[in-house]
C-alpha cells in the first residue's frame, strides 16, 4: 500500500464529497505528483530523556560483571525475559518481548559515541545534531531536520512534527524544512461539524480554487479523522492511558487520518534514575515498551504496518556500578530501539562487556551515526551527508 | 515625492471605471491593517483616498487603552484617555519582561495590533520580524526578544541602514546566529552568511570566499550578559576581500559594504511587494523600478511604503482578496470588523490561536522565517482557522465569553431590515455586498482567508 492519503481521499470523496468529483481528483492528482520512490515512509521517534539505564533493560544477566556491579538493582535472572542464553528484557517489558518475538523490534546494543559527554544537556545536543564534540561544537539543526532539508518534500503537511507541549528539540531544527509542536489531538478536530464547502464560484481565480480545495482536503481529513477517533473509544486500539501512550495514539490518529508528515517525535521523560530506581524505572521501560506497541498493534490493524518505524534512543546509558541511593549516575552506550514490520528484529551489534570497562562505563560498541545513517538512507529515503565514522560493516537495520 | 516612471507605481486617482469606493477602503485596511470597522471604513470612503492613505501613513488615530489587571497584565477595563496607549503598552511589555514568560511579550504584541493607532507600522515589523526572523528557541530571553522587537518597530519605516545596524549589532542576532562561536583563527559563518544570503544581497550576488571573508571580519562581534559587544581581542584585523574592496575591515565596514550593493534595494523592494501585492500581480520591471527609486533614496523604507500604498498597482483590481492573509490578519480583522475589542479580548489567548494556526509570534520556524503565501493553509492551519472562527462567534476568546451581537452591531449602523443586516455583514467583512448568510457562514467563505 503506497499512500493511505490516496486511498481515504477515494473512499471520502464517496462518503463525503459525493457531489464535488472533479475538485476531488485534482486533489488526488496534486497528490501523486508528490510522491517518490519512499514516499509514505514514516519515522516515529520516542527520546527517552534523562539517561536509560541499558544495563536495567536489556540485561547481560550472564556476564559475570553483572553481579558484581548491581547489588541492590540486580533484576534477578529468572524474572528476566529471556532474549538468548545470556541476555534478558527487564521483566516490565513484557510488550518488547512480544514484539521480539513477532518479529519486529530491533535491539542495537551498546550504542554511543567516542569521548562521550557526561551533561545531559551537551550528550542531547551530540544526539540530536549529530555532531560529536565539546560544548563548543556549533550546533544549530538537527539530523531529522537537515535530512528534511535534503528531502525537501512539497506535501500539504509539516515535515515534522512534535506531539507534546515541551519545546522543540534541537533533533527537528532545521535551516528551511517546518517543524511544528501539536499538544493535543483536539487541534485537528472540527469544533463545528462541517459538510464541504459551497462550490459556487465557479469562475474563480487559481488562489480561490486553492483554497477552496485546501478547505475541502481539511474537512475530509478531519471527518475521518473523526471516525478514527470514534473507532479507537471502542475497545479496539488499546492504549495505556500513560502520557506516552497517549501521545502514540494521537499519532497514529493522525497517521491513519492521511497526514503526509514523515517524522513525527515524542518525549518521554524521567530516565535520570539517580535514586530508588527499581520502581519508577520499571514504571518507564513498560510505559515505553506498552505504547509502543499499542502503536504498531494499531497500525498494522489499519494496514500500515509497512509504512512504520519507531525508534527509541536516550542521550545516554548509565554508569555500570550502581551507587549508594539504590540509583545510578551518568554513563556512555546504551541500547537504541527499532520497531516495525520492515526492521531486522534482534539483537543487532556486539553486546558490550561489563567486565571490560573504560572508567568504570560501557565501552560502546556501535556509534550512533551509524544507526541515523541507515534509518536516514534505507527508511527515510533521503541522504543529508551525515558525516559517519567508518564502520567495519553495515548493521543492516532493516528488512527492506 | 518623486514621480515614477513606470506604470505601476503611477498615483492612483479615482476615475468612473476605477471609483474610490468600499471595497477599495475594504482592501487598504485589510492589506496595510489588520481591517478596520464600519465607521472607519464610511469615513475613509467619504474622505477620499489622500485622507485614508494619509492616515494609514500617519500615525494616532483614536486610541482605546485599557487598566491592566495585575494578575497577568492583560487590558481589562476600558479607560477614555486616548493617550494611554503608549504608557500601557509599556507597562504590559515591562511586565512580560520581568515575567520572563515569552507568552505574555506574545500578548504585548497582540495588544500592540490590536490597539496601535498606527497598524501600518505594527504590520511592518511583522514584516521585519519575519525577514530578520529570530527564534526565542534558541534566544530564550524574553528581555532580548523584546528589544529586538522595539527595534524593530522603531526602524520599520525608516532607512534600511539604520534597520540592519540596529538589528544585526545587537545580542538576539548575536546569539541566534552564533557569534559567539565566530573567533579570530576559527571563524563561524553562520552570521556571515544569513547576512548576505537572508538579510541583504540574496543568493547569487556573493561569493563562498566573500561568506569566509566576512566572517572575519565579523570576528569580534559577540554577546556578554545579554548585551551586544565588542571584544578587540577576538577580532581578526588582517586585510579581507570582500565583493571586489580589499581592506582590514570590521563589522561595520561589512554593513556599510551590503549597503552600497545594487541587489540590496531590489531584495527589500521584492519584500514589501510580498506584503502589498497578491499573486503574479506585480512584474519584475516594477520591482526594478521601486528598486531604483529606494536607492536614490537611500533605501528610505517608508518612501518605499508610501509609493505602494498611494500606486495604482496596488488598487487595481487583480490585486483586491488575492493573497492569502496570515493568521494574525486572519484574526484580528474580524475582531475589529465586529467592534469586539471593548471589552478586550483575551491577548494571551490570541497569542495561542495564532499559534495553533502556524505564526507562533518570536518563533519563526528557522532562519528563512514563515515561508507565507498559500503555504499558511495546510490541513491543520485550516481546522485551525475554522475553529477560531468557532470560537470567536461563541464569543470564547473573551474572560468572560462575550459573543459578538451582529444584530445590535447593523442597527448601531443604521441597518434595521433583514436584507439591509445581510449586506451590511458582506460589506463590514468582505467588502462587497455579493454574500449571504450569517457571519460565521461568511468567516467561513475562501474569501476570508484572503484579502
Amino acid at each position: 500500500m503506497k499512500t493511505n492519503r490516496r486511498r481515504f481521499l477515494g473512499q471520502s470523496s464517496a462518503v463525503l464529497l459525493g457531489t464535488l468529483p472533479s475538485l476531488v481528483s485534482r486533489a488526488v492528482v496534486a497528490d501523486d505528483r508528490a510522491l517518490t520512490d519512499h514516499d509514505g515512509k514514516i519515522l516515529v521517534v520516542i527520546q527517552m530523556s534523562g539517561g536509560n539505564d541499558g544495563i536495567n533493560t536489556i540485561v547481560p544477566y550472564a556476564d559475570e560483571g553483572y553481579a558484581k556491579h548491581r547489588k541492590k538493582l540486580r533484576l534477578p535472572t529468572d524474572r528476566l525475559l529471556k532474549i538468548d542464553d545470556s541476555i534478558g528484557f527487564h521483566p516490565s517489558m513484557r510488550s518488547a518481548a512480544d514484539l521480539l518475538e513477532q518479529g519486529k523490534l530491533g535491539i542495537v546494543q551498546g550504542v554511543g559515541y567516542p569521548n562521550p559527554s557526561r551533561s545531559h544537556d551537551t550528550s542531547m545536543a551530540i544526539w540530536h545534531s549529530a555532531r560529536v564534540g565539546g560544548e563548543d561544537v556549533l550546533r544549530s539543526h538537527g539530523w531529522l531536520g537537515r535530512t528534511m532539508d535534503a528531502a525537501r518534500n512539497q506535501a500539504d503537511a509539516p515535515d515534522m512534527i512534535l506531539v507534546g507541549d515541551e519545546p522543540q528539540p534541537l533533533a527537528i531544527q532545521s535551516r528551511r524544512s517546518t517543524a511544528v509542536t501539536l499538544s493535543d489531538v483536539t487541534d485537528l478536530r472540527l469544533r463545528v461539524p462541517q459538510s464541504e464547502p459551497s462550490a459556487h464560484s465557479g469562475a474563480a481565480t487559481s488562489l480561490t480554487r486553492f483554497v477552496e480545495q485546501t478547505m475541502q482536503n481539511a474537512t475530509a481529513t478531519a471527518n475521518v479523522l473523526e471516525r478514527n477517533i470514534e473507532k479507537e473509544t471502542d475497545a479496539s486500539a488499546k492504549y495505556p492511558s500513560t502520557k506516552l501512550g497517549q501521545r502514540m495514539q494521537t499519532i497514529s490518529t493522525m497517521v491513519k487520518s492521511g497526514f503526509q508528515t514523515p517524522i513525527y517525535y515524542a518525549i518521554q521523560d524521567g530516565y535520570d534514575t539517580h535514586a530508588a530506581q527499581l520502581p519508577s524505572h520499571s514504571r518507564l521501560l513498560r510505559e515505553f515498551s506498552d505504547a509502543t506497541k499499542a502503536f504498531l498493534d494499531d497500525v498494522e490493524a489499519s494496514g500500515l504496518s509497512d509504512r512504520v518505524c519507531v525508534m527509541g534512543f536516550s542521550e545516554f546509558g548509565r554508569r555500570v556500578a550502581e551507587n549508594n541511593s539504590e540509583g545510578t549516575d551518568h554513563g556512555t552506550a546504551g541500547p537504541v530501539f527499532l520497531a516495525g514490520s520492515q526492521v531486522r528484529s534482534g539483537l543487532i551489534g556486539p553486546t558490550p562487556k561489563l567486565t571490560d570497562l573504560v572508567d568504570g562505563d560501557l565501552r560502546m560498541t556501535t556509534d550512533f551515526r551509524n544507526v541515523y545513517q541507515e534509518v536516514e538512507r534505507d527508511w527515510l529515503g533521503c541522504k543529508q551527508g551525515l558525516q559517519t565514522p567508518e564502520s567495519a560493516s553495515s548493521l543492516m537495520l532493516f528488512d527492506v | 515625492m518623486t514621480v515614477a516612471s513606470q506604470a505601476a507605481w503611477k498615483r492612483y486617482v479615482p476615475t468612473e471605471s476605477r471609483p474610490w469606493d468600499l471595497r477599495c477602503v475594504h482592501h487598504l485596511h485589510r492589506r496595510a491593517g489588520f481591517g478596520a470597522d464600519w465607521g472607519q471604513l464610511q469615513r475613509d470612503v467619504k474622505e477620499g483616498p489622500d485622507a485614508a492613505i494619509d492616515r494609514m501613513l500617519g500615525v494616532a488615530e483614536l486610541v482605546k487603552s485599557f487598566d491592566v489587571d495585575d494578575s497577568n497584565a492583560e487590558p481589562k477595563v476600558l479607560t477614555t484617555s486616548a493617550t494611554d496607549f503608549e504608557s500601557l503598552q509599556q507597562l504590559i511589555g515591562d511586565a512580560a519582561v520581568s515575567s520572563g514568560d515569552i507568552n505574555r511579550l506574545k500578548a504585548w504584541w497582540f495588544y500592540r495590533m490590536l490597539y496601535s493607532g498606527d497598524p501600518l507600522t505594527e504590520r511592518m515589523t511583522l514584516m521585519w520580524h519575519n525577514h530578520f526572523a529570530t527564534s526565542n528557541l534558541k534566544v530564550a530571553n524574553v528581555a532580548i526578544m523584546k528589544r529586538q522587537n522595539d527595534s524593530l518597530r522603531k526602524h520599520a519605516m525608516g532607512k534600511f541602514g539604520d534597520l540592519l545596524r540596529a538589528v544585526i549589532k545587537d545580542a538576539a542576532m548575536m546569539v541566534w546566529l552564533d557569534a559567539k562561536a565566530n573567533r579570530k583563527g576559527k571563524p563561524n559563518e553562520n552570521l556571515a552568511r544569513e547576512l548576505m544570503e537572508l538579510f541583504t544581497l540574496g543568493v547569487g550576488h556573493y561569493s563562498e570566499t566573500d561568506v569566509k571573508e566576512v566572517a572575519r571580519a565579523l570576528t569580534g562581534w559577540t554577546v556578554r550578559d545579554g548585551v551586544f559587544e565588542q571584544v578587540a581581542s577576538y577580532h581578526d584585523g588582517g586585510t579581507k576581500q570582500i565583493l571586489g574592496e580589499q581592506g582590514d575591515f570590521d563589522g561595520d565596514d561589512v554593513l556599510t559594504i551590503l549597503l552600497k550593493q545594487e541587489p540590496l534595494a531590489h531584495r527589500i523592494a521584492m519584500r514589501l511587494c510580498e506584503v502589498f501585492f497578491g499573486e503574479d500581480v506585480i512584474t519584475d520591471d516594477a520591482i526594478d523600478e521601486l528598486a531604483s527609486g529606494l536607492r536614490r533614496h537611500d533605501l528610505d523604507i517608508g518612501w518605499a511604503a508610501e509609493t505602494i500604498l498611494r500606486s495604482e498597482a496596488f488598487f487595481a483590481d487583480d490585486n483586491i482578496g488575492n493573497r492569502v492573509l496570515d493568521p494574525i490578519q486572519f484574526m484580528i480583522g474580524p475582531l475589529r470588523a465586529l467592534e469586539m475589542l471593548d471589552p478586550p479580548p483575551s491577548t494571551l489567548l490570541l497569542a495561542e490561536w495564532a499559534s495553533k494556526l502556524g505564526q507562533d509570534l518570536f518563533y519563526p520556524p528557522n532562519v528563512f522565517g514563515w515561508p507565507g503565501g498559500r503555504s499558511w493553509l495546510t490541513t491543520r492551519t485550516m481546522i485551525g482557522r475554522a475553529n477560531y472562527v468557532s470560537a470567536l462567534c461563541q464569543g470564547e476568546l473573551h474572560r468572560p465569553s462575550s459573543p459578538p451581537d451582529i444584530e445590535a452591531l447593523a442597527t448601531k449602523h443604521g441597518f434595521l431590515t433583514p436584507k439591509s443586516r445581510a449586506k451590511f455583514v458582506s460589506e463590514l467583512l468582505l467588502g462587497h455586498e455579493n454574500e449571504s448568510g450569517d457571519t460565521e457562514a461568511n468567516l467561513r467563505r475562501p474569501a476570508s482567508q484572503l484579502g
